[in-house]
């Protein structure tokens, strides 16, 4: 299932929605197997389409990403079988699974698991990528023994924080490899029961390329009033209580330039959509310059924070 | 002939020693015997209270209790009876036809009562036919179209449904007067696969799972949230006043008054003080809504089922108190009151097995959605035993996208499509169908439907998929054993 269909185009001016689930299709026959109304992403752009967090395909044993630049070759014995879900309420995103080719599941199989978090609206308090993984080392249960604990080893030119555990009881082990971009943790995680195929697999890490291009700087929280000069209030009509988190790039003048709706109802989008695509920025001035900025925002009902994981 | 099989057995044996795996391939116990719900003193009509119940603190809860387990099994007729409002659609004329395995209150039993509804009169033959998904063993079953239809009938995508459409109506009945109505046409939506399934939830523990605090929930998500199988999870939020709802394949119902108030409206066709209007299709609901010669046909005016103003007098005051409620209160209070499953700690495969499968479980990821145990309900105003009580209930009440193998397209409040509520595994071992359509009798069809494009669930039955057969074994003896 894609959770994005490239021919539901909703014209609302000036913005073009791109879609995010499969209610435009074509609406006669038999219902095909495949048409599924899902709460998902969708997308909205003022200008040419801009890549989006789960745009990334696996294809030739690579898994490659234009928003988070990602080239990760790893083999053309690995494949993805099944697409991952829609991305969560809560910013979280499988963007790849992966394993090995084998004519059937079969016990000791490797897998990976590529998915991002993003740091605008995880409902874990964690600012970066060590923060999100010693969280994760946390709240471990006592059914994992840590193997390697979380710290900062350098990879294909970046830092990734590593983190390696065991099941002693399932003879799984797992290694976790977590960087940041664009304000989001990227997470690559191989388990299975061989550490040959996982430490292979790390080391094809290592060979990615570095990210080509640049990206608009990420700023969390940072629409408030101090930077908004303009804008219109959306009107949600269904009482839904979910949350709507939004991504938007403001362009240099100031103007939004794309929306990305990571988890929204249609009707949900469209009321939100034709709002903000009217608010207007101050623009950010970086040394003299005016720049592009990338931020989060929530509608509808914010997650609320528990106490317990606040410590 | 014995020489042959002798060698066969020698054969076997060999190569069971020589291929462990092959010999220990793994397979689901099946329905677990022994006591109903691990209780010794259950029966299949009478399940066992809350402790606290059973020793009717506060004093008069009992009769409550029992009262709400008698209404649970009445049979509805539409007029003229003890119990009227039946109609003038409905699925079923009790809710212990339906909620029955392992006992009154449960899921679908193995012989499916929808099977026998025209053979014994309850719907008539003159007027209705078996829907051909009614089958004898089950599952007991629930239809919705996900799609109105357009002028040429075919599903229209732009226009969803997914509201229930009854299998049968009271036409025909002679307590049913002259109310003439169709079924809807199951024949067509099968042909434009437009037509999806649920079967009954279970209720055991249900109240503890109503008495669990947001916050509680929410501290639990936060912490599963720290997890590497991909699974993300949300709440669907009551409309009302955007708390946390629970019941339900997509946890779409916020009470468990809620719960029983809508189920006998929607399954039974019997007004009450939360649903007061009788219940079209939802096309008779754009269309002009029930014929006049369908309403009313109880004769008392609405609700059908309504607070008892005057009750006989009864030495026995708390007796007497009990038949006050309105049937829905009293059906709330019996499913409120149930006292949840008790799993086997040796059966099947024995203590070491269900242990190592536990672990196993939780290792995997099942744990992470399907959560052990949460802790603990509120303070309690009811009965003791439903205060300050860790709720083992295998289920973190999120709802998660369970792709396209799974989705059923009918969106429920803040549920999509493919989102389902984590079914709460309590009491696993002695249910017969598995899945929200029933789609599986076995444990290992149930755990492979996980996995499918767009599921949160893939890279956990791709943790199982890569087990041992001995330890799947261990998670499956596991399973059956709660």
């Amino acid at each position: 299932m894609s959770s994005r269909v490239s021919g539901l185009r909703l014209f609302l001016a000036p913005f073009v929605l791109l879609g995010g689930s499969a209610l435009g299709a074509a609406a006669s026959g038999p219902v095909p197997g495949n048409v599924i109304l899902v709460k998902g992403a969708w997308s909205g752009t003022a200008g040419l389409p801009s890549p989006l967090p789960e745009d990334g395909a696996v294809s030739n044993g690579k898994y490659d990403n234009a928003y988070f630049g990602l080239e990760y070759a790893f083999g053309a014995d690995w494949t993805q079988r099944y697409e991952g879900p829609p991305p969560s309420e809560s910013g979280y995103y499988v963007l790849a699974q992966i394993e090995q080719q084998r004519p059937a599941q079969a016990f000791g199989q490797s897998h990976m698991l590529i998915a991002a978090q993003d740091l605008f609206f995880s409902l874990i308090p964690a600012h970066n990528a060590i923060e999100l993984i010693r969280y994760y080392q946390d709240h471990l249960g006592p059914e994992y023994r840590v193997q390697r604990a979380p710290r900062t080893v350098r990879l294909a030119n970046r830092d990734f924080v590593r983190f390696d555990y065991i099941s002693p009881a399932a003879g799984l082990q797992w290694h976790v490899l977590a960087t940041e971009i664009r304000c989001h943790v990227v997470l690559f995680t191989f388990t299975g029961s061989d550490a040959g195929t996982a430490r292979r697999l790390i080391d094809s890490i290592n060979a990615m390329p570095r990210p080509p291009g640049s990206t608009p700087l990420c700023v969390k929280d940072y629409v408030s009033s101090e930077t908004v000069t303009e804008r219109e209030n959306p009107v949600l009509t269904e009482a839904r209580f979910n949350p709507v988190p939004v991504r938007i790039v403001i362009d240099s003048e100031g103007k939004v330039k794309h929306i990305h709706f990571l988890s929204a109802f249609p009707d949900q989008v469209r009321s939100i959509a034709d709002a903000v695509s009217k608010w207007r920025f101050k623009p950010l001035v970086i040394d003299g310059q005016p720049t592009e900025v990338e931020t989060g925002l929530t509608f509808g009902r914010p997650p609320r924070p528990s106490a317990a994981g606040l410590h | 002939m014995k020489k042959l099989l002798a060698l066969a057995s020698v054969l076997l044996f060999s190569a069971a020693l020589a291929f462990p795996d092959i010999a220990l391939s793994q397979t689901d116990p099946g329905v677990r015997p022994g006591p109903i719900n691990g209780q010794p003193d259950a029966t299949q009509g009478s399940p066992l209270p809350l402790a606290s119940v059973a020793s009717d603190s506060p004093a008069g809860i009992l009769d409550f209790y029992d009262n709400g387990l008698g209404r649970f099994q009445e049979e509805e007729v539409v007029s003229g009876g003890a119990n009227n409002g039946l109609g003038p659609r409905f699925n079923f004329n009790s809710c212990s036809g339906c909620h029955a395995q392992p006992a009154v209150g449960g899921s679908s039993p193995a012989n499916n009562p929808q099977f026998q509804t025209i053979t014994q009169g309850i719907a008539s033959g003159s007027t209705n036919t078996l829907p051909p998904f009614v089958t004898p063993h089950g599952p007991a079953l629930v239809a919705r179209f996900p799609f109105f239809t357009n002028s040429s009938g075919a599903p229209n995508r732009n226009a969803p449904n997914g509201g229930v459409e009854a299998f049968f109506t009271v036409s025909g009945r002679a307590d049913a007067g002259s109310c003439n109505l169709h079924q809807p046409d199951f024949h067509h939506a099968l042909q434009t696969n437009n037509i999806i399934f649920r079967i009954p939830t279970p209720t055991f523990g249900a109240g503890l799972v109503e008495y669990i605090d947001d916050s509680t929930l929410i501290a639990n998500q936060q912490a599963q949230a720290a997890n590497n199988f991909g699974i993300g999870g949300a709440f669907n939020r009551n409309g009302n006043d955007g708390t946390i709802a629970r019941f339900g394949w997509k946890a779409q119902n916020k009470s468990l008054l809620l719960f029983a108030g809508e189920a006998y409206n929607v399954e039974m066709g019997i007004t009450n003080e939360l649903f007061a209007q009788e219940r079209p299709l939802p096309e008779e609901e754009q269309d002009d809504g029930l014929p006049a010669n369908c309403l009313n046909l109880a004769g008392r005016g609405y609700p059908e089922d309504a607070t008892n103003f005057k009750v006989a007098a009864s030495s026995d005051q708390s007796a007497q108190n009990a038949q006050v409620p309105a049937d829905i209160v009293l059906f709330a209070e019996f499913m409120r009151l149930l006292a949840p499953p008790v799993p086997s700690t040796r059966t099947p495969g024995g203590p070491q097995s269900i242990s190592n499968g536990f672990a196993v479980f939780k290792a995997i990821g099942c744990g992470t959605c399907h959560t052990p145990a949460i802790r603990s309900t509120q303070a309690s105003n009811i009965t003791p035993s439903l205060g300050n009580a860790i709720v083992r209930a295998f289920s973190d009440f999120e709802i998660h996208h369970m792709g396209s193998g799974l989705a059923d397209n009918v969106s429920q409040g803040g549920a999509g499509g493919d989102q389902f509520r984590s079914a709460p595994l309590w009491g696993l071992g002695q249910r017969i169908f598995f899945l929200h359509d029933g789609r599986a009798t076995n444990l290992v069809a149930a755990i492979t439907a996980h996995r499918s494009n767009g599921s949160e669930a893939t890279q956990v039955e791709e943790n199982f998929a890569s087990l041992s057969k001995g330890q799947q074994q261990d998670v499956l003896n596991f399973l059956r054993s709660l």
